[in-house]
């Protein structure tokens, strides 16, 4: 229930319009439950064939939910991934220093704005890559359970397919946050001076949608990777190794301080 | 019997399966076909993976005359089907992939008329897995608003240009020449159900697109006929490929109307070529990208998806970094507020990233952790397997002294050297002592099966498991073995 508990707090974190788009974890426990206490069902039974046919049925809607919610949003990343480099570009190009008006103003206004665009941009796609990630734990999770409490096989293979869905390959986007990462460096003043971690508090939580998800995030890997679980076992992940954990741990996140703009 | 209320609507799902079959079947035998050739599609057409397929076809077959009976085939067939097998290459489809290529096919099917898309519906909604809609329990045309909203995101209209459009293109893309063979039993069976299918088409497409898309819903049947062996054709590959996300620049391909088309950095760019050729985002109009592109298997869906996204993108930013006025009054607030709210700010979205960032790593790893852990759990799979089957020819030699008793703490044997080589690789020390036991009554109900299921034959793989499984804590499971 751990889980189900953090997935559902991330699904409130969540950005809005992804609140439906995750695994609907609870029904398919109660489905598991359902088919595990029906005492006629015995593996090889007609029934518990048609049991297993209805979860699996359930189990293929969600990964297709999944999927055209994640090509969606790749497809979005995608062409916004675009248009940023080349709003970088334009900016530099028309208000830089070697631009066609170069104006420092100009130039600082607009990058500003780009730094916030690109940063946000950059959270969304990783909490994409979350999304997929927590889905597919999620899926993990209730597979095992069937198998434990049912008995059945269906773990194994049908995780196989899962693999290759595309909601699970992550590749692209995670390319996409790589590149992301380095067109902020170019676009960040260099860091000046230390800041104490205090006036770093302070003013973070800046923004509500993003890194509220982002830390939720976080600490729902951290719970997860700690272990507790009730199907732990050969095929659960190891201890979460966070180096920063309590810079994680400072972002409590319940009452965000709004930076004034 | 305590009521389940899972089950009991399943049953009732079941029997609309038979209706719906039934109708489908008596239209003619072949719809059933389309299904599951459908869902076999391997990820990449070659033709070795056609032959399978065709293997997996004839069992539908087979059951689709039987249909009034069909629940419990069904359900057999379905839960035979969906990777439950021993056929590791059907295993590897995934049902997904089935169900999303369902539509692609159900559009097709709009150009084969047919209660094609119906029959081949109920099987994409079963054959992965039931028979019941469960989504969809009340009534059938319950069930199709069900099943058409998802492919009607994806007008199938579009299928009708597409195909026109990629007729000459796809042909290359397949060139197997078993498609052309079932490619032509299909064509010869849709005509009669083509208007029904149209209707159908028409009615929800109508209110859904635009009057230009409605209008090519309605092409008659003809245009379709024509192109039809090449749509045919160009079903497996397209819908094949887009799931491979490996190849380059194939990489834009996607089943006709299906548009889940995945859109790639390299896709994208050549799509923005496009619309500059065209004078840019405002005046390039779907077809003329879609033409200029040249890319297989990318249907005017996906162009104008895609154009409707890119403008709305381009929209907000441009609106923003707007006029000069707006700048000024933009810059006069920002001086307003000095430099150190900008640093701030600069500091905030600093943390912001680490925090992101951290995010990221933590996921990839995790998501690589996930990939090995299965791995190597379908690796051992196929360790059992093979055992399994030297194992039984072994025993078959000594049939009649098997008993059951001994079979069910033998079956522990397999399962549980397997799982201490997990143990042994991976980080966690704990439950050694529970698995064995749950591996126990996991195999104990799991050998009283029969037929596809995988572990039923593991009993039977004794002594020469033993070695090769990690020495660790196997060593005291061994011991029910020694009487084999």
């Amino acid at each position: 229930m751990k889980f189900g508990k953090r997935l559902k707090q991330q699904m409130l974190e969540t950005l809005p319009g992804w609140r439906d788009k995750f695994l609907s974890y609870k029904e398919l426990k109660k489905l598991v439950r359902l088919i595990s206490s029906a005492p006629t069902l015995s593996n090889g039974s007609f029934e518990f064939g048609k049991a297993e046919e209805e979860f699996v049925y359930l189990l293929n809607n969600e990964i297709e939910k999944f999927n055209a919610f994640f090509m969606e949003q790749e497809e979005d990343f995608v062409i916004r991934h675009k248009e940023l480099q080349q709003r970088v570009q334009r900016v530099v190009d028309t208000w830089g220093p070697n631009g066609s008006q170069p104006s420092e103003t100009d130039y600082k206004a607009e990058m500003a704005k780009i730094r916030k665009d690109i940063v946000d941009f950059h959270g969304e796609m990783v909490l994409l890559v979350n999304y997929s990630n927590v889905n597919y734990t999620g899926l993990a999770k209730i597979l095992k359970k069937y198998d434990k409490r049912t008995g059945g096989l269906l773990r194994l293979p049908f995780i196989q397919k899962v693999l290759q869905q595309p909601f699970f390959t992550t590749d692209l986007i995670s390319k996409l946050v790589k590149e992301c990462e380095s067109t902020i460096d170019a676009v960040f003043p260099v860091q000046d001076g230390e800041q104490t971690r205090e006036e770093r508090e302070a003013i973070t939580v800046a923004e509500e949608g993003i890194f509220r998800n982002t830390v939720a995030a976080l600490q729902t890997m951290e719970e997860l990777r700690r272990g507790g679980s009730s199907t732990y076992g050969h095929f659960s992940l190891p201890p979460l190794n966070v180096p920063d954990s309590d810079l994680i741990q400072s972002f409590q996140v319940n009452s965000p301080i709004p930076i004034l703009y | 019997m305590e009521a389940r209320p899972a089950l009991s609507i399943q049953r009732s799902g079941t029997k609309q399966l038979s209706n719906m079959g039934m109708s489908g079947s008596l239209s003619s035998s072949l719809p059933i076909l389309p299904g599951p050739l459908e869902e076999s599609y391997p990820k990449l057409p070659d033709s070795q993976h056609v032959s399978m397929e065709r293997e997996l076809v004839t069992r539908p077959l087979t059951h689709a005359s039987r249909l009034p009976s069909a629940s419990g085939v069904v359900g057999h067939m379905f839960s035979s089907s969906p990777g439950f097998s021993t056929d590791l290459h059907y295993s590897s489809l995934s049902p997904v992939e089935r169900h999303s290529r369902n539509s692609p096919f159900i559009s097709h099917a709009s150009t084969n008329g047919a209660c094609l898309p119906l029959t081949h519906t109920t099987h994409s909604g079963s054959l992965p897995s039931t028979a019941s809609h469960h989504y969809a329990k009340e009534n059938s045309a319950s069930w199709h608003t069900d099943s058409l909203p998802s492919f009607l995101d994806f007008p199938v209209n579009t299928a009708i240009e597409n195909s026109q459009v990629e007729s000459s293109s796809c042909n290359a893309v397949l060139g197997s020449e078993e498609f052309n063979k079932w490619a032509d039993q299909l064509i010869s069976d849709d005509d009669p159900l083509a208007s029904d299918w149209n209707e159908l088409l028409g009615d929800t497409n109508v209110t859904d697109l635009e009057p230009k898309m409605a209008y090519q819903v309605s092409k008659p049947s003809p245009n379709f006929q024509a192109n039809q062996s090449q749509v045919h054709l160009q079903l497996p590959a397209p819908s094949g490929e887009i799931r491979a996300i490996a190849t380059p620049s194939s990489s834009s391909n996607s089943g006709p109307a299906k548009p889940r088309m995945r859109w790639t950095p390299e896709l994208h760019e050549a799509f923005v070529e496009a619309v500059n050729q065209l004078g840019g985002s405002e005046r390039a109009t779907p077809k003329g990208v879609l033409k200029l592109m040249k890319v297989e298997g990318l249907t005017i869906y996906h162009v104008k998806s895609h154009l409707q996204k890119y403008r709305t993108a381009r929209y907000r930013p441009e609106s923003s970094e707007g006029s000069s006025e707006k700048k000024l009054t933009q810059i006069e607030e920002m001086s307003s507020f000095d430099l150190k709210t900008s640093s701030e700010i600069t500091e905030a979205l600093r943390m912001q990233m680490e925090v992101q960032k951290r995010l990221h790593e933590q996921l990839e790893i995790q998501r690589n952790l996930q990939l090995r852990i299965e791995e190597q759990g379908r690796c051992l799979q196929m360790m059992f397997e093979k055992q399994c089957k030297s194992g039984i020819d072994r025993l078959n030699a000594t049939a009649s002294t098997l008993e059951n008793p001994p079979a069910p703490s033998s079956d522990a044997v397999p399962d549980s050297p397997a799982k201490s080589e997990l143990e042994a690789s991976q980080v966690d020390p704990y439950k050694t002592g529970s698995d064995p036991v749950n591996a126990n009554t996991g195999l104990e109900e799991s050998s009283q099966e029969l037929g596809g299921k995988q572990k039923a034959p593991e009993g039977k793989a004794p002594q020469s498991f033993g070695p090769d499984a990690c020495e660790s804590s196997s060593q005291s499971l061994k011991r029910p073995r020694t009487d084999e």
